[in-house]
């Protein structure tokens, strides 16, 4: 494979990322895993006593899980709809960012769908699912836009590293053997003739274009479980724009949470340039205000109509005892604060981008919890002799744990897939570049272009 | 002195701490006694055409000024005065406070005037004060039959006094004629009573029955002074069938299939965008058989 400086530049600098696993990574992974192992422990103590463990009965049938459920998928969106959008638009500026958003995709599908498998009461049955599907059923949409949306989304984020694998194999990298033969298995014999990256354009164009449209039936998909059931506060037309714009722009926050880590971390900041912020910024900006816009027109229209269960549910919401102060930090945090700081001048900076950033994920996340658990305390026939703790929710430790083994997953299969391909693709810089350079380490293969 | 003072300090709260509290308690005056509730028993007999008797009480209580059914309460029930009173039996009181009891046939006794005294009592129980009530009752009987003359349906309804060992039709006596609904009966018309005790009630020929078209209908004489609760009842197929399948709803989850267009709509989707990914997988199968034969 043939380099040409500004790949050869980039190729070098990351190299030792990739080489070396180093005592920082080790001391990271082992503290992922120490909360992945207590998460362990909690769905043994859940799969052990039964759900029991957990802050869900009768009335809350929902909680903590589902909220990630749809954190998760919701974040996924970042590689989905941002790298796809970018790439059939050919905007320049997108490649050095595309790797992050497409492994925010990967990793954010696999961890989703886990958190519903724990809300499952009997795992022994899990297989119905599939053996016995009723496609009538809302949750048999989301398995198979799950699915597919997760085979979309490895697809994609493959079709864009197998040149990059190509460059690994042929760089000869200091790794073991069995990680050069991964590199070259996964490489399937790509040496950059035209043909070959003919088939590659084609498919990363087919699937740009396929990604957007199941990524946004998927998350709609996902907002109709709620949108689709007579419940105050979910049984609204606009739940499915809704959804889909909430998960784009949280995807976006995750992203740029994620550049600037990385660009601090492997100090990328010649690749993950100021630019990238504010241009991610503007997209968050608008994303922002459009999310605002849904937020308030849907909670305007229940409030306004004053149905009895849906102003029960605004109550919760606007109660400062209740959920008021969840519900007013998921509005400022989530809306107005992201959009004041890209805004200014002043503020309109990489850490100022990323606070705002943080601060909006977090924020959607509260939104998520505050979909479902106001709903599922406002039940639709009144029922008696029911137990105080059957009614209200709230989490426990268990839910906890198993939601920071999540969080922990997420950030260990980062960490480790940063160890293993680059984290600015090399191939796709210069493409329209003249290869002036090759590797020059003793044993690369060199194929004329 | 001030040592001595903390001493004497220290002293005082040390006993005030390990002496009992009786040696510097007072008896409290003012200590009020547990309180006691009386009971009310509603207590109502239903003589029934096949001459058994319900008899059916329903136990309250006024605590903290709300009227309270009592749940959980032995209920004796007997039948006959004083030294020839004889106990039927007893039942618990359920959660809305109602006992009730099935008087068969055999059981019934009657004194020298022919009537029947029920006592239904409670012994009494914890901080629930003993109560009872009494129903005197002449012996008596309804009596209800179909009548179908052309398309006119109606029931004949008769009463009979009991209470002498023979019947005796009893006149002047208005009565009704219901139709068992889901929670209560429905009313479909009065009469009084002729010379023969018999009187005719119209029943209308559209009243929903039930899978069967079947209707129960009841005649009823209710809180008379002389005989109490009477009822009667007869199952009749004048209604109209309304069948209590649940028809088949193609949208629903639990149905055999799901619509035409649902099924078009997931294959056109799923096709089109697995046909996609089979595309790409063809071009990436392409791409490894192009591999240069010049590199190793």
């Amino acid at each position: 494979m043939l380099l040409n400086s500004f790949q050869q530049q980039a190729f070098d600098h990351q190299r030792p990322v990739i080489e070396k696993f180093g005592r920082k990574t080790w001391m990271w992974t082992i503290f992922f895993l120490l909360w992945i192992i207590l998460g362990g422990y909690a769905l043994y103590l859940q799969i052990a006593d039964g759900h029991i463990v957990t802050g869900m009965r009768d009335n809350v049938v929902w909680g903590l899980y589902i909220a990630n459920f749809i954190f998760f998928i919701g974040i996924s969106y970042a590689g989905a709809v941002i790298s796809g959008i970018l790439h059939i638009l050919n905007v320049e500026w997108r490649k050095p960012i595309i790797r992050i958003a497409e492994m925010i995709t990967v990793i954010a599908t696999i961890i989703g769908p886990v958190f519903i498998l724990l809300c499952v009461g009997r795992f022994d049955r899990l297989h119905h699912l599939i053996l016995y599907p009723r496609l009538q059923s809302p949750i048999t949409w989301d398995v198979l836009a799950i699915s597919t949306y997760f085979t979309g989304s490895v697809i994609f984020l493959y079709l864009a590293l197998i040149k990059d694998f190509a460059i690994y194999r042929d760089a000869k990298l200091k790794v073991p053997k069995w990680r050069q033969k991964v590199y070259k298995a996964l490489a399937i014999g790509y040496r950059g003739t035209p043909s070959q990256k003919r088939h590659i354009k084609i498919s990363m164009n087919l699937m740009a274009i396929i990604i957007i449209p199941l990524a946004i039936i998927v998350h709609s998909v996902l907002s109709w479980i709620f949108g689709m059931t007579l419940r105050p506060g979910w049984h609204s037309t606009i739940f499915g724009p809704y959804f889909v714009l909430a998960a784009i722009y949280s995807g976006t926050g995750v992203l740029i949470m994620a550049m600037w880590v990385y660009r601090r971390m492997y100090k990328l900041y010649d690749y993950i340039q100021d630019k990238h912020f504010i241009y991610l910024g503007y997209i968050m900006l608008v994303l922002g205000a459009g999310y605002g816009y849904f937020t308030f027109s849907e909670y305007l229209t229940d409030w306004f109509g004053s149905e009895k269960w849906d102003s029960d549910v605004i109550h919760k919401l606007f109660s400062f005892s209740e959920y008021g102060w969840w519900f007013l930090f998921a509005n400022v945090a989530g809306i107005l604060l992201p959009i004041f700081i890209v805004a200014f001048p002043k503020t309109r900076k990489p850490g100022w981008i990323a606070l705002a950033s943080l601060f909006m994920v977090a924020a959607l996340w509260v939104k998520r919890y505050l979909i479902i658990v106001p709903t599922l305390e406002s039940p639709l026939l009144p029922i008696q002799d029911t137990r105080l703790e059957y009614v209200k929710y709230s989490p426990t430790w268990v839910e906890w744990a198993l939601t920071l083994a999540g969080i922990a997953t997420f950030f260990l299969f980062f960490t480790l897939m940063s160890k293993f391909v680059t984290i600015i693709p090399i191939s796709e810089f210069g493409d329209k570049e003249k290869a002036t350079e090759k590797i020059t380490k003793p044993g690369s293969e060199v194929v004329p272009a | 002195m001030r040592k001595i003072f903390q001493i004497l300090t220290t002293s005082f709260l040390a006993l005030l701490i390990i002496s009992p509290g009786k040696v510097i308690a007072q008896t409290d005056s003012t200590k009020k006694e547990t309180a006691t509730y009386s009971p009310l028993i509603e207590f109502v007999s239903i003589q029934k055409n096949d001459n058994s008797v319900d008899l059916k009480t329903s136990v309250k209580a006024k605590i903290n000024g709300t009227l309270t059914r009592l749940a959980d309460l032995k209920i004796e029930f007997t039948i006959g005065r004083d030294s020839t009173a004889k106990k039927l039996g007893e039942v618990i009181t359920d959660n809305k406070g109602v006992a009730a009891f099935n008087c068969k046939p055999d059981q019934l006794t009657t004194d020298k005037e022919g009537k029947l005294n029920f006592k239904a009592s409670f012994a009494g129980k914890d901080s629930i004060e003993s109560a009872e009530e009494i129903v005197v009752v002449k012996r008596g009987r309804l009596e209800i039959a179909p009548v179908k003359e052309d398309s006119l349906l109606a029931v004949k309804v008769k009463l009979v006094d009991l209470s002498t060992g023979t019947e005796m039709p009893v006149d002047s006596t208005t009565l009704g004629v219901y139709v068992k609904r889901l929670f209560s009966a429905l009313k479909l018309g009065e009469g009084t009573t002729n010379a023969s005790g018999e009187t005719t009630i119209e029943i209308p020929n559209d009243l929903p029955g039930d899978a069967k078209g079947n209707l129960t209908l009841l005649a009823r004489l209710d809180e008379n002074e002389t005989y109490g609760n009477l009822e009667a009842s007869v199952v009749q197929q004048w209604g109209t069938p309304v069948s209590d399948e649940v028809k088949e709803l193609p949208r629903a989850l639990w149905s055999s299939h799901p619509p035409i267009w649902m099924l078009v709509t997931f294959v056109v989707l799923m096709s089109t965008v697995w046909g996609h990914y089979l595309v790409i997988i063809i071009q990436l199968f392409r791409l490894r058989k192009e591999e240069p034969k010049t590199v190793s």
